[in-house]
């Protein structure tokens, strides 16, 4: 059964792009055939974070005006080769796809397809829009920073007024001690708002910056605390229970747990 | 992004404010989104008003047949007249059908999000900051409230506000507008909202029933 799953945050910046290629790479090292699809158009990011930026040939725009079948556009990872990347056009914009276009290319792939990830743009106009319409469930990003998860809940009430119910979060970019002297939101602050489950807490770590930049995701790098949290996370997203990562004293970490019932 | 069209509960009924500079298509089409969000509760029969010299008659004819689909009345009315005459308020209440009704709302009101209602508001969820409650008559919110709410929008200063975690952005009853301090502490009982002495004064209340 494939599942199409829409990663968004409403706020740009707080981690989309990396999550959905970390996602990506390590739904493939564990065998899934994944597609990933670039909705930013105009502005896209995913394939530099994939390192894929030169194999370009076609795009989404390309496919959804019929100019090329999606298999021509598919770009295929260099080292995981159930990995694959639809790109999309730098040159126009989010007008240029819409929702019915969506739809249906995802019921397209679905039949190739274990996991169809779509990095959802930043805002809440017709990018977003079209990003969500063929999702089956949606996994929200937020960072531990009041506009950020103002934004996280006002994109949790879009998806609820598009009948997406389905939905899950991720907190991106914690710096504990930040957390522990009160400079950062913690767990708690966030889950009283946002109340819905979570299902990942990912460290703010330098090695996501190298990583992004060397277009080589995180989750493949053994020595990052960030990548370890992503590995988490596709290990959950496979029905895995497992427990969010210690980077804290035992006060701290007591707190985490409790509120989250891990 | 501001919006160019806003629902306002005042003295004289319940307003359609349009902003001075919007062009009248960004208008209707908002006008649209906010009928069809289907988070505006207003009985049959209910009046609005805007102000006469805003639009064309044309314009005026296009929105009042938008609005009679949803059975609302769209009246143009100049305002400065309006103003100087004290309604009482059984006249207010007679353009406003259904304020003696309650509607519940069973999930948790999220930002950016409005909710407008003629009569009573109960809220099984929370507000969140960034959300509006407007309701003509009292709002009752089941969990914590951290947005914008305003009770006896339409003029009526008896209306309240009970939450069991009352931690607004702006409490507002009838004309009256109370502000949160700019850091507030996560209060500890179910709070009731109302004016006295002219002033908005909070006390604690006992929810009957309650564990």
């Amino acid at each position: 059964m494939s599942e199409v799953i829409v990663i968004t945050s409403g706020k740009g910046g707080v981690g989309k792009t990396t999550t959905t290629a970390n996602l990506g790479v390590g739904l493939a090292e564990r065998g899934k055939k994944v597609v990933l699809i670039d909705t930013d158009t105009g502005l896209r990011n995913l394939d530099l974070l994939l390192g894929l930026e030169n194999r370009i040939m076609y795009d989404l725009i390309d496919v959804t005006e019929g100019r090329v079948t999606y298999k021509k556009a598919l770009v295929r990872h260099k080292k995981y080769d159930t990995l694959y990347l639809l790109p999309t056009s730098q040159v126009k914009d989010k007008m240029a796809v819409n929702e019915e276009q969506l739809i249906a290319l995802c019921n397209e792939l679905r039949s190739e397809f274990d996991y169809i990830l779509i990095d959802c743009p930043a805002g809440i106009e017709q990018g977003f829009k079209t990003a969500i319409a063929a999702a089956d469930r949606a996994i929200v990003v937020t960072m531990p920073e009041i506009s950020a998860v103002r934004d996280a809940d006002k994109i949790i009430g879009e998806l609820g007024r598009a009948d997406k119910e389905d939905i899950e979060l991720i907190v991106n970019r914690i710096r504990p001690q930040m957390v522990r002297n009160g400079d950062m939101l913690d767990m708690d602050d966030i889950d009283e708002i946002l109340s819905i489950k979570c299902i990942g807490q990912v460290p703010d770590d330098e090695l996501v910056v190298t990583s992004t930049n060397r277009g080589d995701p995180v989750i493949t790098n053994r020595n990052s605390e960030a990548g370890q949290a992503y590995r988490n996370i596709v290990g959950r997203i496979c029905g895995e229970e497992i427990p969010f990562m210690e980077f804290l004293e035992d006060g701290f970490l007591v707190k985490l747990r409790r509120v989250f019932g891990w | 992004m501001s919006e160019d069209v806003m629902f306002k509960g005042s003295r004289v009924g319940l307003q359609l404010i349009l902003n001075e500079t919007a062009d009248f298509g960004n208008i209707r089409d908002q006008l649209k989104k906010k009928l069809e969000s289907a988070l505006n509760f207003f009985s049959e029969g209910t009046i609005i008003k805007v102000a006469a010299n805003r639009l064309t008659k044309e314009q005026e004819a296009e929105l009042s047949l938008l609005f009679k689909r949803y059975g609302i009345t769209l009246q143009a009315v100049d305002f400065s007249l309006q103003k100087s005459i004290s309604r009482k308020q059984e006249e207010i209440e007679a353009e406003i059908p259904g304020i003696r009704e309650t509607t519940i709302i069973n999930k948790t009101v999220r930002g950016g999000q409005e909710i407008i209602c003629n009569g009573s508001i109960v809220i099984q969820g929370n507000v969140n900051p960034g959300a509006k409650i407007i309701a003509g008559g009292n709002i009752d919110i089941q969990g914590v409230c951290r947005g914008i709410v305003h009770a006896g929008a339409f003029g009526d200063s008896n209306a309240f506000v009970i939450a069991d975690h009352m931690m607004a952005m702006q409490i507002r009853i009838a004309e009256l507008v109370a502000r949160a301090p700019d850091h507030i502490e996560k209060t500890k009982c179910t709070e009731r909202a109302f004016i006295r002495d002219a002033m908005i004064v909070i006390e604690p209340v006992h929810r009957l029933g309650a564990g």
